[in-house]
């Protein structure tokens, strides 16, 4: 009988305890989580006349890098600049219309394919539509 | 339960971790007659751990910049989660910390447990009775509220009552003429790093002189006076027949800090501004001084003290002199006996300046 009633109050201690540190794990957790980033996931506009032919314009976007492009045809086009090899940010070569990883020499194509070195996937694309001489990105 | 059985084995059988517990917990004998008094230390040293842990998650939002200080900490407030609770816990526990400390030395007071031979335990809790005073001396500045701003130009510019040095330690507390930019620099550095450090040292030495000397005998409900300690050998106060420290007084320890939890977060919850007047929700501007800037209640006693006196330096003087008697207390008390009703004239002193303190600090908060 004693036995159980020990049993018992050792339950009923273990589960305040639980609940005492989730109390106190919660609000810890939250105050450390990051913030901004993902939840800031708006859009971003860059005026159109601010990319040249065969130009490259690095922004923010969703909390991480990313680039804007304009061939040497006048196409469009955005990506992640983060480089999918170890996360490295890529850098615009104007001379040879593409994109140099200075990490391992990765090398992507202006439309992010992988041309040279480590990188595994192409550079992740983002959606964008162009109107009124203004690109929004997002 | 075999398997953590297993690994203290193992740990047993290198260090002999059991030979620990049993010297140390639960061989550890204290006196039969004692009383929850003598948790008030475990419930400081919670106290302070709270302090350190909740001060090091500010450091992550707060900036220790001027023009961004009060920015930072109304972004602690207002828009990091939990932020609120984080702040309000550390400014409610340096206030519940500094109540916890007074109570501590009054209770070591009135049961005279300063005299011989722990004449060091009370010097070292001494220190870190102004240690804490500094630290929140300091921690108060930081927010860089008007009420920062002025409550530390009124503390530090009574230093210059000290007659030559006086007006250049001023500046030299300040880091300038006024208080600034500066002076934030220097308080942040003494608040996060070098009274933390010197507190958690003064601790240190004040468990270790506790370890040599023993656990004193309360004066109250004992069947015999205890052998006087030797005048001209070391003696450490053990206590055969006493309870064990673990689990019996462990578990008192921890019934008295519950109680301190509780009375702190009746306060953080229900009364979060308690301690806080409105100047400390308007940013510092150096140039407007607000109507009535009064210090923490723990100082307003020696606020009241330096008004009364027309001459700042006899207010001082006197505050010094108080300081100084109570620091050296046990080399003047020097009597054995310790039970309060039967130390008459202590126990007159001790009530008419703890009279005088609350009086000269009521006095200061509605003067
Ligand atoms: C390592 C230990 C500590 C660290 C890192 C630390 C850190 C900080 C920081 C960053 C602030 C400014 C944010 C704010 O105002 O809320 C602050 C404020 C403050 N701290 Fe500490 N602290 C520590 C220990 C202590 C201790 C032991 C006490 C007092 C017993 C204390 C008393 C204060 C006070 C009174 C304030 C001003 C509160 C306010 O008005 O909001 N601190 N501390
Ligand atoms: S990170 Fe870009 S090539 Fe390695």
């Amino acid at each position: 009988m004693d036995h159980k009633r020990r049993t018992f109050l050792g339950i009923g201690l273990a589960g305040l305890g639980a609940l005492a540190a989730a109390a106190v794990g919660w609000p810890l957790f939250r105050y450390l989580a990051p913030r901004s980033s993902r939840e800031a996931a708006g859009k971003v506009v860059v005026p159109e006349g601010d990319i040249p032919e065969g130009g490259a314009r690095f922004f923010e976007y969703a909390g991480s890098s990313a680039v804007l492009v304009r061939k040497r045809d006048g196409g469009l086009v955005a990506l992640s600049a983060v480089c999918t090899h170890l996360g490295c940010i890529v850098q615009w070569q104007k001379e040879s219309q593409d994109f140099l990883c200075p990490c391992h020499a990765g090398r992507f194509s202006t439309d992010g394919v992988v041309i040279a070195g480590p990188p595994p996937k192409p550079l992740a694309k983002i959606p964008f539509s162009v109107s009124g001489g203004n690109i929004t990105v997002g | 339960m075999t398997l953590l059985k297993k690994i203290v084995d193992w740990i047993d059988l290198r260090i002999g971790v059991r030979e620990i517990v049993r010297k140390e917990l639960t061989g550890y004998l204290l006196p039969r007659n004692i009383n929850a008094w003598y948790s008030m230390g475990s419930i400081l040293l919670v106290a302070f751990a709270l302090q350190v842990l909740s001060g090091i998650l500010l450091l992550i939002y707060y900036v220790p910049d001027a023009d961004k200080a009060f920015k930072s900490v109304s972004q602690i407030m207002n828009e990091v989660p939990f932020g609120w609770l984080i702040r309000m816990f550390h400014a409610v526990g340096s206030n519940m910390m500094v109540l916890a400390l007074l109570l501590h030395m009054l209770s070591v007071l009135l049961m005279g447990s300063y005299k011989r031979p722990r004449e060091l335990n009370w010097l070292t809790g001494f220190i870190l009775f102004s240690l804490v005073q500094g630290i929140s001396l300091t921690g108060y500045l930081l927010p860089w509220s008007q009420l920062s701003f002025w409550a530390t130009t009124v503390a530090t510019n009574s230093a210059s009552a000290i007659p030559l040095i006086g007006p250049y330690l001023v500046e030299f507390l300040r880091g300038g003429v006024l208080v600034g930019p500066p002076t934030l620099g220097r308080f942040f550095a003494l608040h996060v790093a070098v009274i933390p450090l010197l507190i958690a040292a003064l601790i240190g030495a004040h468990l270790f002189l506790l370890k040599r000397t023993g656990v004193s005998t309360p004066p109250f409900g004992q069947p015999e006076t205890p052998i006087p300690p030797p005048a001209d050998s070391y003696r450490y106060e053990d206590h055969p027949g006493g309870i064990p420290f673990f689990p019996n007084y462990a578990l008192e320890d921890l019934r008295s800090i519950a109680l301190y939890l509780a009375c702190f977060l009746a306060v953080l919850f229900f009364d979060p501004y308690l301690f806080f007047p409105k100047d400390a929700f308007i940013p510092a501007n150096p140039f407007v001084t607000p109507a009535h800037i009064k210090p923490e209640w723990y100082f307003l006693a020696n606020y009241q003290t330096l008004k009364l006196f027309p001459n700042e330096l006899i207010g001082l003087s006197l505050q010094g002199a108080a300081m100084t008697f109570l620091a050296l207390l046990p080399f003047i008390d020097r009597g054995r006996q310790r039970h309060p009703l039967k130390r008459p004239l202590f126990l007159a002193c001790f009530i008419a300046g703890l009279l005088l303190w609350i009086g000269l600090g009521i006095w200061g908060h509605y003067s």
